[in-house]
């Protein structure tokens, strides 16, 4: 299997932009020999005078489909180790129309006018910089194209599933279209004069003997499916003929024996991304049921109805029936068997394994994954996830991260130990002392050093908030990217199904930049002692000073990205447009720029100031707690934080009227706000701007206001 | 036919094209190499666009890093791999010209056509094909031939629309090419 730099992510390393150079060597190189360093000709295919230009772009791509279709068969390399370009008909019609018109009026395309210019062409420099231009006015008028440019949007979409045909098929189908081309060129070359047929038959012939050869083989490589048998022979566990035996009773039984009449739902999961349409794919749970939540695709059929409705399919295609687990599809699998349906399939496992095995993040598995099986894994998780919401069932196991859940929702916990409250969120201290010890239940210190050397709670790690921030692009301060963090975590002995508590000294905020890292490497279960040490002391609870022992675990990679940080590119668009809330959390001060520790005062243009000290009281005795929900809600309100009017549900992810950024200098008090904003107030989509005024105030480019904002509350 | 259009003033005179379908084969193998090795297809339009972004950039940078679109591309536009692609199929074209002796400074026009008239058509035609090549995120390389090899349904759309636009439009613009 080879692997890409595209596949690898790599596409920006110093080797690989050296191989784009040499591949683009090779692209000049076959444009010039070909004489596409020439206006005149590349023209001529408008006019019917030269037709070099079809001949020469037809058996390129047709050489290139063909080789990667063979490659393909043979196993060599995966079609999602290429970038494939999505379909978006809006912009692909109109984008080509006007193509069209500026290559016959340039007399060049973008391509060939590089190699234009290259061999001494006046015209192809004129052409390049008109492309140039094209494309600042396609940047100047972006934010008016903008909800356009996706209108017709598909996704990636293979031209055989749109025709409802498969590859080996359409290719053939392609090339000989293609052959048929060259010669009706070649014969309209004649026909007007300008042709020179008898130079080109010998290799126009080898050509498209060897072209259609090509194509014709592809039936006949092993992993090709054809219509009608492929579906089934690609089942691995299908033995010839197994299905296909009569619908005795013993036949039934030595199927289920060999597990013969189930599909996997790995296979399930690829062929539904791959868009197989030989596959009918059956929800036979109830009607509520499937309309909360159900895969994409399929229909929804009660048994009764079964034999009525897939009557015209009986042998025809790949029918597979769900359900959440087997017992009810197993049935009707059964009767539909017994009236000589050999093409009805269990999804093993059900729904339920469905979700469990394909849609679980990686990051809460317990094996150790390796790099192809986390890739899969992200890919049916961005294809499934996005194509529906999961339902509240589901979203508990599959989902991440971790929405504050209503009460009386069952949450399937890792362990024995059940939190009175959704995590990620605030735990009791009696809570913790009922549950502390218990295997799955990890205690992580965040006080400085002597402060735990002093006295800890029993089994608690101490963690300095600082060891998990770094300098990142010349940015200091910075989380740690998740590989780093999950390392970190490894060594600290957390596995990814712990429930972690964080016990906070007189900084609140050192919890809640912890958690960001647990968000980042989406580790689910975590929560913050509520009143942190301090509380934990008055209290009057147990402490040690003994060091507990630590195992070093693995635990899986976990995607890089996260998504709730944004770049100082991002912020600066939400600037520019008005759709955000920027919330600075710096104090007064630092936000009306009387005062700095940076380069430059002030404060991001149009950002309000909502102090991060505001949201905590401290007791006389020390302990740190944040503000009522109440409290907190409507302060956030009056900053212009509030929940969509036609979404009022107090609970379960909300969506604020507007986007919201939360920042401050270093990313660290404004985790603050991300916290009780997502797991107080439950709201959903809040973004944090670690880089923060740091980053900001160092680049000159960037602008700032001082001062009040006059514009207040947004 | 396959002799270039410009009367050769060179010492050499100049070789012959090659065999369209050989030249093909050859193009079709490098999309090929590129697949494999790169993961991605060819692309000259991308290129093009974050050079121009970076000559704005020379002028106006705070406007660019602030655009939505050209924005996006971050400080150093230029550090991609079509930026690069680009500068290598200008060396490729560059080099086959020379070693073909096809290298000739002209502005290639029909006899009866005027230079200005042509010039203004080239860079007209550029204006279009860049707009449009940024709409489509790609043109006849990175969108018609990469896309088409890989049987995506919106690259054949786009490359039909290609055709259909030019053919729709050629008659307009056959003056320029009239001996």
């Amino acid at each position: 299997m080879i692997d890409t730099f595209f596949s690898l992510d790599a596409l920006g390393s110093p080797i690989a932009l050296f191989i784009s150079l040499l591949i683009g060597l090779g692209f000049g190189l076959s444009l010039e020999q070909a004489g596409f360093g020439s206006s005149r000709r590349l023209a001529g295919i408008f006019y019917f005078r030269d037709m070099t230009v079809l001949k020469v772009m037809f058996t390129a791509v047709l050489t290139a489909m063909l080789g990667l279709s063979w490659l393909l068969a043979a196993g060599l390399i995966k079609l999602d180790s290429i970038n494939l370009l999505e379909t978006i008909y809006g912009a692909q019609i109109i984008g080509g129309l006007l193509l069209g018109i500026g290559f016959v009026m340039g007399g060049w395309c973008p391509g060939t006018a590089a190699v234009g210019l290259a061999s001494g062409s006046l015209d192809a420099l004129l052409f390049l910089f008109g492309a140039m231009g094209g494309a600042v006015i396609f940047n100047e008028w972006y934010p008016r194209l903008a909800e356009y440019v996706n209108w017709g949007n598909q996704g990636v979409l293979f031209v055989y599933d749109t025709l409802g045909t498969t590859r080996p098929v359409f290719a053939l189908a392609f090339t000989a279209v293609g052959v048929a081309a060259f010669w009706g060129s070649e014969f309209l070359e004649e026909y007007v004069g300008t042709g020179n047929l008898r130079r080109h038959a010998p290799v126009l012939v080898v050509v498209s003997i060897g072209l259609l050869l090509s194509a014709g083989g592809l039936f006949v490589t092993p992993a090709s499916p054809t219509p009608g048998s492929g579906h089934v022979a690609s089942f691995a566990q299908v033995r010839p003929g197994s299905a296909s035996i009569s619908s005795s009773d013993q036949a039934l039984l030595e199927t289920i024996e060999t597990a013969a009449d189930h599909i996997e739902p790995e296979e399930l999961a690829d062929r539904l991304m791959a868009g197989d349409a030989g596959l009918y794919l059956v929800d036979v749970r109830s009607p509520a049921e499937y309309a909360a939540y159900h895969l994409p695709g399929a229909v929804n059929l009660s048994l009764p109805d079964l034999p009525t409705a897939l009557a015209a399919r009986r042998n025809q295609g790949t029918i597979v029936l769900y359900s959440n687990g087997m017992t009810h599809p197993a049935q009707a699998r059964d009767v539909l068997q017994r009236q000589g349906y050999q093409n009805v399939y269990l999804l093993t496992e059900g729904l339920v394994g469905f979700l469990d095995r394909c849609l679980k993040p990686a990051s809460v598995r317990a094996t150790v994954l390796s790099d192809a099986e986390l890739k899969r894994i992200n890919a049916w998780r961005s294809f499934f996830l996005q194509a529906a919401p999961l339902p509240a069932a589901a979203s508990q196991r599959g989902r991440e991260p971790d929405r504050p859940s209503s009460e009386g929702q069952a949450v399937i916990w890792p362990s024995a130990v059940k939190p009175e409250v959704a995590l990620p969120g605030l735990v009791s201290t009696a809570w913790l002392a009922d549950n502390l010890g218990k295997p799955g239940v990890k205690v992580l210190d965040l006080r400085p050093q002597p402060e735990y050397n002093r006295g800890h709670l029993p089994g608690a790690v101490s963690l300095q908030v600082e060891s998990l921030r770094g300098m990142s692009a010349g940015v200091p301060s910075m989380l740690l990217p998740s590989s780093m963090i999950v390392q970190h975590f490894s060594q600290l002995g957390l596995r990814a199904d712990d429930i972690v508590i964080l016990i906070h000294g007189e900084k609140l905020h050192d919890a809640t930049l912890v958690g960001m890292a647990f968000d980042r490497i989406q580790h689910r279960y975590w929560g913050i002692l509520d009143g942190g040490h301090a509380l934990w002391l008055a209290e009057k609870r147990p402490l040690t000073r003994d060091l507990p022992q630590v195992q070093p675990v693995s635990r899986p990679p976990v995607e890089e990205s996260d998504r709730f940080t944004v770049t100082s590119e991002q912020v600066l668009r939400s600037v520019r447009q008005q759709d955000s809330v920027i919330v600075d959390v710096r104090p007064v001060v630092n936000f009306l720029g009387t005062e700095s520790d940076e380069a430059r005062a002030g404060h991001i243009p149009g950002a309000v100031n909502r102090p991060y000290t505001e949201e905590v009281v401290t007791s006389s005795d020390g302990v740190v707690r944040f503000r009522s929900r109440q409290d907190l809600a409507s302060a956030w309100s009056a900053l212009g934080v509030r929940p969509r009017s036609e979404n009022p549900s107090p609970n379960d992810g909300r969506s604020t009227e507007k986007p919201v950024i939360v920042h401050c200098r270093t990313g660290h008090q404004a985790s603050q706000a991300y916290f009780l904003l997502n797991y107080i107030l439950g709201f959903r989509d809040i973004l944090w701007y670690d880089g923060g005024w740091t980053e900001w105030a160092s680049r000159p480019d960037l602008p700032l206001a001082t001062g009040t904002p006059s514009e207040s509350g947004n | 036919m396959d002799a270039p259009e410009s009367k050769s003033a060179g010492n050499t005179s100049p070789q012959p094209y090659l065999n369209p379908y050989l030249a093909g084969l050859l193009l079709g193998l490098t999309l090929l190499a590129s697949f494999l090795i790169l993961g991605a297809g060819l692309g000259a339009s991308a290129g093009m666009a974050r050079l121009a972004a970076f000559c704005q950039m020379c002028i106006a940078p705070e406007h660019v890093l602030s655009s939505e679109y050209f924005g996006g591309w971050g400080k150093s536009p230029l550090n991609y791999y079509l930026v690069f692609m680009l500068a290598g199929t200008f060396l490729g074209g560059f080099l086959s010209a020379w070693l073909s002796g096809r290298q000739q400074v002209r502005l290639e026009r029909g006899t009866a056509c005027a230079g200005a008239t042509r010039a203004v058509l080239a860079i007209v035609g550029g204006v279009i094909a860049g707009f449009a090549s940024r709409l489509a995120q790609g043109c006849t390389s990175g969108q018609a031939l990469t896309g088409s090899a890989l049987l995506l349904t919106g690259s054949l759309v786009y490359l039909c629309c290609v055709f259909a636009g030019g053919y729709a439009a050629a008659w307009f613009f056959r003056s320029q090419w009239h001996d």
